[in-house]
């Protein structure tokens, strides 16, 4: 029987032209944003193997991309406190839609699709209110902005989308304005989080850290399908302090594991962990630190069970088997609980993030 | 740097030009000079000074006999603490022997730990390893040869066995450096870009570690060293000075920039002038400043001074930037110099 919505649905989607998949893009495995031997910066689809797929200039330093669910479209966000972000036709290697952050607003650098695709969320800084707001897109609109809602924290830096009607983010909880630049204005008094909002804005769920911990910038997220979230953090105090760099947590299940190596180790870290990503078999959380030359991998439960060691390795993706690491030497690893092994070496430096698709 | 090394390095370099050919070497950024005149003769001196702060505490374990060896077994590790990559970082062995800062009170509370429970791993020094870092290395051991707290120990205590299994393992330490700097690393780095080399993938690769060690040593002496105790200028922080116990803050301040300086030498295969200019100015205004431990940090005069010697390392810095790493084609590493 044919309904109403179901008529209209089927009269839109004979209208659009037949769309193209991933499979027309070369079907990627990954992204990641990279400066150029000649200076310049962009993003490119790696396969599997960590060989270039394609490759689409950048008018300045990225930070990280977000992949489509379905359609071979891609964007790449500028570096805060950047106010681009590019919407790539993964395909042709076109800048499809240019979008700028409305005025008072710029972009963390990272961002999400919500709707089956449809809704595009960027991470934003309201920085006269101080506010962290995530951007609200509509695909079908043509990236218009259709909305915003609030990050419930200072700084959101990345947001992950847990499943079609929660986002999960992590504000970093620090002030920054534009007007200063990258000069962190409240280290004093920051307090990061953890929160887990719907995409029409309600707060489901906050974690905070005990307060001698309140200078860790909850920064970079991960997750796993059954909803275990993974977060990297960053220490605003002495790197000397050893603090933990990883945590673990669910939506409700009270406050956060935190993991960390025994001393030697957790000061090798240099109080920074970059990016963070579960194994491609679920059974392990890596963070890594560039400061550090060092790929941390802790059991699920936050054990650690082994070292890694790679000067200014900073990229981390759930891989095939294990994990996908990048570095700012060009250098592209295949990493597991046992063994660290080359991929593939480009002369470009692999910015802080490679995204899995 | 001390006779022996001058010595080891006039070495070095007779027996490198006689037992190479000059066309077999590499045309790259004085890699072999790096290697054979300034890290092995330093992982070498570091091995041989640490065995005998070990013989010597085996003998006798009291500060009065210790301390000398001591004080020769961390001018040794002068020479090579800032290769903070390799040998030096595997089983977080940097940590271990060089557990500064500490601003929490690590080694204190670890020492502490261990005297109150007189844990028996001090009969068993070869497995030190397994207790905490802050509880290792030159830094636990300062603590036991010169606080007050600890130096009144008898021959017969236990934290006379203490001392003698933190030399131990500080020279089992500084032996596996020193051989895995030949075996391995050296090795590794010889034939970086080759099949089968998974430590380094090119060339660059070596010259940017090396790089990257040059400048994160001349940052962490005018950062740390001199910035910890530096402090603000309304909160100086003598107390935070590093190795001030045993009177060396300013000694590792004039031995960390003497190190830099033969490894800037070698790793340049130009001429640099600027760089040497700004050494010397280093070395001569640390030279002048008769303040051993910092102490003067906290009056304005003392302080002006002790600024000055951070502002010429802090120049240092920038000429190895403009002259080294220009002609090399490097710079800082790029995650590690602009996170997010």
């Amino acid at each position: 029987m044919t309904t109403r919505r179901g008529f209209l649905a089927a009269m839109m989607a004979s209208a659009v032209v037949p769309s193209l998949s991933w499979a027309d893009a070369g079907n990627p495995s990954f992204l990641a944003a990279a400066k150029e031997a000649d200076g310049g910066y962009a993003l490119f689809g790696l396969d599997g193997e960590g060989a270039d797929l394609f490759r689409v200039g950048l008018p300045a330093r990225g930070h990280a991309g977000v992949a489509h669910p379905h359609a071979p479209e891609a964007v790449a966000f500028a570096r805060r406190p950047g106010t681009f972000a590019l919407v790539i036709d993964c395909v042709s290697g076109k800048v499809i839609k240019e979008l700028h952050s409305p005025k008072g607003r710029h972009f963390y650098g990272h961002g999400t699709f919500v709707a089956d695709g449809d809704i595009l969320c960027t991470a934003e800084n309201d920085f006269d209110t101080v506010n962290g707001v995530i951007g609200l897109w509509s695909r079908s609109e043509g990236y218009r902005r259709v909305g915003e809602i609030p990050s419930h924290g200072l700084g959101p830096h990345e947001i992950l989308t847990l499943t079609d009607d929660l986002l999960v983010i992590a504000n970093g909880g620090i002030e920054t304005h534009p007007d200063h630049g990258r000069d962190k204005l409240n280290i004093p008094t920051m307090q990061p989080s953890l929160t887990y909002v719907t995409p029409d804005g309600v707060l489901r769920d906050k974690v905070e850290l005990p307060p001698e911990l309140h200078k860790n910038s909850i920064r970079h997220i991960a997750a796993r399908d059954d909803g275990l979230v993974g977060f990297a953090m960053q220490w605003q105090g002495e790197p000397s302090d050893a603090v933990p760099l990883l945590g673990l947590h669910r939506l409700g299940a009270g406050p956060a594991r935190l993991a960390q190596a025994d001393l030697g180790e957790q000061l090798a870290m240099q109080g920074y962990a970059g990016s963070v990503a579960f194994s491609g078999d679920d059974a392990h959380v890596g963070i890594t630190s560039p400061v550090g030359g060092r790929l941390h991998i802790f059991s699920a439960e936050g054990d650690l069970g082994t070292v890694h060691r790679r000067a200014d390795i900073c990229g981390l993706a759930r891989g095939p088997r294990g994990f996908m690491a990048t570095d700012g030497q060009g250098g592209i690893w295949h990493a597991d609980s046992e063994t660290f092994s080359p991929l593939h070496r480009a002369s470009r430096n692999w910015d802080n993030h490679v995204v899995a698709l | 740097m001390r006779p022996t090394t001058l010595t080891a390095r006039f070495l070095s370099a007779a027996c490198l030009s006689a037992g190479l050919t000059w066309a077999a070497l590499p045309a790259h950024a004085g890699l072999d000079e790096v290697i054979e005149l300034h890290i092995l003769p330093g992982t070498a001196d570091f091995a041989d000074a640490t065995r005998r702060l070990s013989d010597a505490a085996s003998a006798d374990c009291r500060p009065d006999a210790v301390q000398s060896p001591y004080n020769a077994a961390f001018d040794a590790w002068m020479e090579i603490s800032h290769l903070r990559f390799g040998p030096l970082e595997k089983n977080g062995r940097i940590n271990a022997i060089a557990f500064w800062p500490d601003a929490k009170g690590f080694i204190g509370r670890s020492l502490g730990g261990l005297i109150a429970d007189q844990d028996p791993i001090v009969n068993h020094p070869q497995d030190f390893g397994d207790v905490s870092v802050a509880a290792r290395g030159l830094f636990a051991l300062e603590m036991l040869l010169y606080d007050p707290q600890y130096a009144d120990y008898d021959a017969d205590s236990y934290t006379c066995r203490l001392v003698q299994a933190i030399s131990v393992d500080l020279a089992r330490m500084a032996d596996g450096i020193d051989a895995d700097w030949r075996t391995t690393q050296a090795p590794e780095m010889r034939s970086a870009g080759q099949d089968g080399n998974t430590t380094y993938l090119s060339r660059d690769e070596v010259t940017q570690a090396l790089y990257t060690a040059l400048l994160a040593g001349l940052e962490f002496t005018a950062d740390q060293r001199i910035g910890r105790p530096l402090g603000t200028f309304d909160r100086p922080r003598p107390a935070r000075a590093e190795a001030r116990r045993s009177d060396r803050s300013l000694r590792n301040v004039v031995l960390s920039l003497e190190a830099l300086r033969d490894l800037s030498g070698a790793l340049a295969d130009v001429a640099i002038p600027v760089t040497e200019a700004a050494f010397d100015t280093a070395l001569a205004e640390a030279g002048e400043l008769n303040d051993p431990v910092f102490a003067g940090v906290g009056d304005p005069t003392g302080r002006l001074k002790v600024e000055i010697v951070q502002q010429r390392i802090q120049a240092v810095r920038r000429a190895v930037e403009g002259e080294i790493g220009a002609a090399l084609g490097v710079t800082a590493g790029f995650n590690s110099a602009d996170g997010d």
